[in-house]
């Protein structure tokens, strides 16, 4: 019995396992994503732990929160989100990420698009890069998404073109404090985001962030068309059209807009262009 | 002291701890492709990881072989045999310290070298914004492998008071800990806005404790590697001035015990 006895064991922990992996891999593929991004200690625990590896810490605090934002977009089928995204928590994570190593990019990078387009959390996002600029005093993304921040979101005209000065010394690229101070005057709200949303999806290598910026711009450029459309007949009529079927009607806009977040635009009784989708994902209900 | 210095570095051989070593070097073959997940500083990254990866493998050395090198001896009772040699206890001690002192630089060396093709491959294949200056990575792999050597030193000042390994490999390990955040709290007990709520007694508390632990917070350059931040030269002189002084500290002090140790 005694030298049966491991063999026996042996065996039936092979047995065992080889049932309960395939259950175990599915409940864990299949978990929530509230629960994937987890719990993370405070940056006060985390900052004495992580030792002398904070900066490996902060980038894997980064990696998380990159791995569940492309988990969530990657789901979404025909505009439709399958949960709602954990805005807090991806903010708290790369809100530590950011104690841990002040130079992180990745973090900023990430934090600028989740916290305004999505968050709409302006202030937080800008006081993010402002910390940022301290330490990375070299690079023109930091002021240029701030003065984009300033601009498009808090029509503050004076700060963005500040920023905007500031991200052309460090880039040397005059185009930026030219582009930005035609772009401030003359472009209007959505010429000036889709002039940040281009640059976005051009310097994007993350497939997830790209596409994100893609769908935005491409909601934005149809925007854009339909505002065009809008002039051309006030130009021509000489008063505002009433709806976006009566500019389809009389040919003004061809095709007809599509709304990639799945909405319907509508004009606002002041003409301004606006979505039923509010440029975000439907949540399906549960 | 050299013949044990010799010994010491034979052991560890003998061991399979380099063989050890080069299996998880392996995983700098991957850093290249883990480093591309992130999307604005691949090398960055890339460097990071590399840093980490070593700083980690020289710690694992640090606690491991330090603090079990002296107590295996005792244990095993080779001690008696070395010891009956025309040899000091102290240049016996000394030798087990420059063997694993040595086979820290060694490994730092091989590692080194595996890391720097691995950032040159991520940033071949993804260009940086910003220039790698090579030779404040090296200088910020040179002092990390300062730090773990003074750890070893830890480790063995440890050991020669110790019965078990319970206190070398976790006193050391403690040490480490604690030796990364001394001077954050020592700022903070000492800054104004610490004035309300921490005691006045806590004070000079406090700063016998940080006079007292290593502080190698000094000796991390990884920020000024992965950033390229030009480090402040004449702060890394005293940082080497220092750690020449602390450990000469230790390894008296480890030299003295020992001396004094009852082997029975």
């Amino acid at each position: 019995m005694s030298k049966r006895l491991p063999v026996l064991l042996l065996l039936l922990g092979l047995v065992s396992y080889s049932l309960l992996i395939g259950p175990f891999t599915s409940y864990m593929r299949n978990k929530p994503m509230e629960e994937k991004l987890g719990y993370v200690p405070s940056i006060m625990l985390l900052k004495p732990l992580s030792a002398d590896q904070k900066e490996m810490v902060g980038a894997s605090l980064v990696m998380k929160v990159l791995m569940y934002y492309g988990g969530v977009v990657g789901g979404a089928r025909e505009g439709v989100l399958s949960a709602p995204t954990d805005l807090q928590g991806m903010s708290r994570l790369l809100h530590g990420a950011v104690q841990l190593d002040p130079y992180n990019m990745d973090a900023y990078y990430f934090a600028q698009g989740i916290l305004t387009w999505d968050a709409r959390q302006f202030k937080v996002a800008n006081d993010l890069l402002m910390y940022g600029m301290k330490y990375r005093n070299w690079d023109w993304y930091l002021p240029f998404f701030a003065g984009f921040n300033y601009a498009y979101f808090l029509k503050d005209y004076e700060q963005a073109a500040h920023y905007y000065n500031l991200a052309g010394d460090l880039s040397g690229e005059p185009l930026y404090k030219s582009l930005a101070g035609r772009y401030l005057q003359e472009a209007g709200e959505t010429g000036l985001a889709i002039a940040y949303l281009e640059g976005m999806v051009r310097s994007a290598k993350s497939q997830a962030i790209r596409q994100s910026f893609e769908v935005r711009l491409k909601a934005f450029q149809e925007v854009r068309r339909i505002e065009l459309a809008r002039d051309r007949f006030a130009a021509e009529r000489r008063h505002s059209p009433v709806s976006v079927g009566q500019l389809l009607q009389l040919e003004y806009l061809k095709p007809a807009p599509v709304d990639p977040y799945g909405g319907r635009f509508y004009l606002e009784p002041s003409g301004k262009v606006a979505t039923t989708s509010k440029f975000a994902f439907a949540i399906k209900n549960k | 002291m050299l013949n044990i210095m010799k010994i010491t570095l034979k052991g560890i051989f003998r061991d399979r701890v380099f063989q050890g070593i080069m299996a998880l070097a392996v995983l700098f073959l991957f850093i290249p492709s883990a480093a591309s997940l992130s999307m604005r500083q691949v090398t960055e990254l890339s460097i990071t990881l590399s840093l980490s990866l070593i700083s980690f493998i020289l710690l694992l050395l640090a606690v491991f072989l330090g603090a079990t090198s002296v107590w295996k001896d005792i244990e095993r009772r080779y001690t008696y045999g070395v010891l009956s040699l025309p040899i000091s206890r102290s240049s016996y001690l000394l030798g087990r310290f420059l063997g694993l002192a040595l086979f820290l630089v060694l490994t730092s060396v091989v590692l080194g070298g595996a890391a720097c093709l691995a950032i040159k491959a991520s940033s071949v294949i993804y260009p940086s914004d910003r220039p790698i200056v090579w030779s404040w990575l090296l200088l910020a792999l040179f002092f990390g492998t300062l730090k773990y050597i003074l750890l070893v030193a830890v480790a063995l000042l440890l050991s020669t008071v110790s019965t078990s390994f319970f206190l070398p490999v976790f006193g050391t390990i403690c040490t480490f800990l604690a030796s990364g955040i001394t001077q954050q709290v020592y700022e903070y007990v000492h800054s104004p806005a610490a004035a309300q709520t921490v005691p006045a007694q806590l004070k000079p508390v406090v700063t016998a404790v940080y006079y007292l632990l290593p502080n190698l917070s000094g000796f991390d350059l990884k920020v000024n590697a992965i950033y390229s931040i030009a480090p402040d030269f004449a702060g890394l002189a005293l940082t080497a001035a220092y750690f020449v002084a602390y450990s000469a500290i230790l390894l008296g002090g480890a030299a003295l015990l020992f001396n004094r140790r009852e082997m029975k």
